[in-house]
């Protein structure tokens, strides 16, 4: 068990364009920094995990998730920064000597060993006695549930089992950091689910420190117990999932956690005294009063800002932003309503279906509004939140 | 597929088939026919005149002042050896090349791809001149030269199979505890053993039927090769005994052919491994 602290962690790519491409001009893939040095993948990257804790490391492609976790592992190296896992300072130390076990997202399993004696290898390794490694492999095929595939070799496994021996392989070194890259992305939606619920219940049996990277805001939300969104190398936030859900940084936070999308206008904020308010396409909503205080203690001005609200959030009623029903979602308890507002914006409003979810059909007309407590405000300039920056 | 179109297809593949095999099946018959029915009856079956039975092979094998039994042996410390050598070594260096993108490796690898289009007859001398020079014409050293030779393809085909290798598998023996000879050994080399085995066989039928390069580099007076050996039944002023020839060629083919169809499903698992990306 262990703490795994990463100061100014920066992971820099040289650049391998030959001389001759460098003068022409290239689409960048994202929008990763280049410096002289090359593409920096990963910039300034701070992060205390404490000893036990579920971390996961979530963002779309190309944000430097599996690079940060890569050099966590040692199988990348790192540029700049000090990693420790523990109290000892590794960024020098090989993979083998940091106590950590890693799970793939392809399994990386050794086609050639049985279920058995891939589970066993790192411990054959270490020259462990066979009775040990023999009651270790046993005990994590038991936990798993893969005790009678134990003679199988891989390919004679599904995608499940294969993920589970993978799993297994890493619990048996009883690591002090349980590193996880995308685990169950390979795996079907229904899978994925039943997975991730053996995740958390091999969490509280085996209780390490778990580092998990995934794209999937699901995954990250159910797992972790604070989840760090990544954006072209940089940390845009770290929390708990409710604090990222409640209270999202920036622009980019609040449009990746949350399905649907949150909804953004374009709004004036107003302040009167010490109180708030927001103007969006002719609808004045006043800012529930904690959410005043903070911007009153940044002391924010009138300006014009992006507006945030969920989904979830916006509801139904006679006066409100008017919109028209382009698309009706059926999705079973409830009704994702698509409406077009009065100046071309889409907006996705959640309706319960025992509610009167049914009642809007494709060009019904609809009026929204939302409450002061759920809006959430974004500077134009860098969309940061005008709340917590 | 229609049971007729089957039928034909079967038929056309059986005389395709039947082609093949014809040139083995002519010496296998004449290595038991009389020295003058090799040359008057070559395409007939040995009846009770012109069958001697295993007189050829006998004569064959007594042949001349160099036992045919070391013939055997040389031919067979020069393939071991050299096929060993060309796996061991160009498996390594195709792990390497694969997996380290540097300049360097790639200018090891296209020397490789290189080495399979110049022809042996342009450095046959100079060549038979140096390893002369360097002791290589012995059959322990000889090998050497065969690794050179033989080198090119094995490359070409481990490099193929092993970019099919997720590198995850490396990292995941990283992790566990392995550093790079242990994780060549322990891992890499066992999910290349299809490619192995193809290369292996390839490698093999070369060097065990091969007759330019030893007849150069070998000191004939004291080491011979099966190739070289049956050349020897040749004597001088155009005496040629057909049977003996016959009967010798025939042993010679029989190791290739028990190798061939013990590793017969590997070696077509190899050849498709290299092809398809996995």
């Amino acid at each position: 068990m262990a703490k795994v602290i990463l100061k100014d962690i920066t992971k820099i790519y040289p650049n391998t364009q030959d001389k001759k491409k460098k003068g022409k001009k290239t689409e960048p893939k994202s929008k990763l920094q280049v410096t002289d040095e090359g593409v920096v993948a990963v910039q300034k990257f701070n992060l205390d995990i404490a000893d036990k804790e579920f971390i996961v490391l979530v963002g779309p492609s190309g944000c430097g998730k599996s690079t940060t976790l890569r050099m966590i592992a040692g199988l990348e190296d790192i540029s700049g920064g000090e990693l420790y896992i523990g109290d000892k300072l590794v960024n020098d130390v090989e993979p083998k000597n940091r106590d950590i076990a890693m799970v793939f997202q392809s399994y990386a399993l050794y086609p050639h060993m049985t279920v058995y004696e891939n589970m066993a290898f790192s411990l054959k390794i270490k020259k462990v006695p066979k009775d040990e490694i023999d009651k270790k492999v046993r005990e994590a095929a038991e936990i798993l549930d893969i005790t009678q595939y134990l003679d199988r070799k891989p390919k004679a496994l599904s995608g499940g089992q294969r993920q589970r021996v993978a799993i297994g392989r890493a619990i048996v070194r009883d690591p002090a950091v349980f590193l996880m890259d995308e685990p169950l992305s390979n795996l079907d939606a229904k899978l994925r689910n039943q997975m991730r619920a053996e995740i958390i219940k091999l969490r509280e049996r085996i209780n390490t420190t778990f580092i998990y990277v995934t794209h999937d805001q699901t995954e990250a939300m159910t797992l972790g117990d604070r989840i760090v969104i990544m954006k072209d190398g940089f940390i845009q936030q770290i929390g708990t999932p409710q604090e990222v859900f409640d209270h999202p940084a920036n622009l980019f936070v609040a449009g990746f956690i949350g399905m649907p999308q949150m909804n953004t206008f374009d709004a004036k904020l107003v302040r009167e005294g010490d109180k708030y308010f927001v103007e969006v396409l002719d609808v004045k909503v006043e800012l529930a009063e904690d959410k005043c205080a903070r911007l009153a203690a940044r002391n924010v001005q009138n300006q014009d800002v992006i507006l945030g609200v969920r989904p979830q959030h916006i509801v139904l009623t006679d006066k409100g932003i008017e919109g028209t029903v382009d698309v009706s979602e059926m999705m079973g308890s409830e009704v994702h309503l698509h409406a077009k507002t009065k100046d071309g914006k889409d907006i996705v409003v959640i309706v319960p279906t025992e509610k009167n979810g049914l009642d809007f059909g494709m060009g019904s007309e609809v009026n929204m509004i939302f409450g002061g407590n759920v809006a959430h405000v974004f500077s134009k300039e860098d969309e940061r939140n005008l709340e917590w920056e | 597929m229609k049971k007729s179109q089957k039928r034909s297809l079967t038929i056309i593949f059986s005389i395709i088939s039947a082609v093949y095999v014809l040139p083995i099946l002519i010496v296998f018959m004449n290595s038991f026919k009389a020295n003058t029915s090799v040359k008057t009856e070559t395409f007939k079956i040995p009846t009770g005149d012109s069958f001697v039975g295993f007189a050829n092979y006998i004569k064959g094998a007594t042949f001349g002042n160099y036992p045919f039994l070391q013939s055997v042996g040389n031919s067979f410390i020069i393939t071991v050896i050299s096929v060993a050598l060309i796996l061991v070594c160009t498996s390594m260096a195709a792990w390497y090349i694969a997996r380290v993108g540097s300049l360097f490796s790639k200018i090891v690898y296209y020397l490789c791809i290189f080495s399979m289009i110049v022809p042996f007859q342009m450095v046959m001398f100079t060549l038979a001149r140096t390893a002369d020079d360097l002791g290589l014409n012995t059959p322990v050293t000889i090998p050497i030269i065969y690794l050179g030779f033989g080198a090119g393809l094995a490359v070409f085909m481990f490099v193929g199979f092993v970019k099919s290798i997720p590198l995850e598998i490396e990292e995941a023996a990283a992790i566990d505890g392995c550093g790079p000879i242990r994780t060549f050994f322990m891992v890499v080399l066992p999910m290349l053993k299809p490619t192995l085995i193809s290369v292996g066989v390839l490698e093999i039928m070369w060097v065990w039927n091969d007759y330019l390069l030893p007849y150069l580099v070998l000191d004939r007076t004291k080491y011979m090769t099966i190739p070289i050996h049956i050349q020897f039944l040749r004597g001088s002023y155009g005496a040629v005994d057909l049977g003996a020839i016959m009967a010798l060629i025939t042993i010679s083919i029989i190791p290739i052919i028990i190798f061939y169809l013990t590793c017969q499903k590997h070696i077509i698992k190899g050849v498709a491994a290299g092809a398809v990306k996995g």
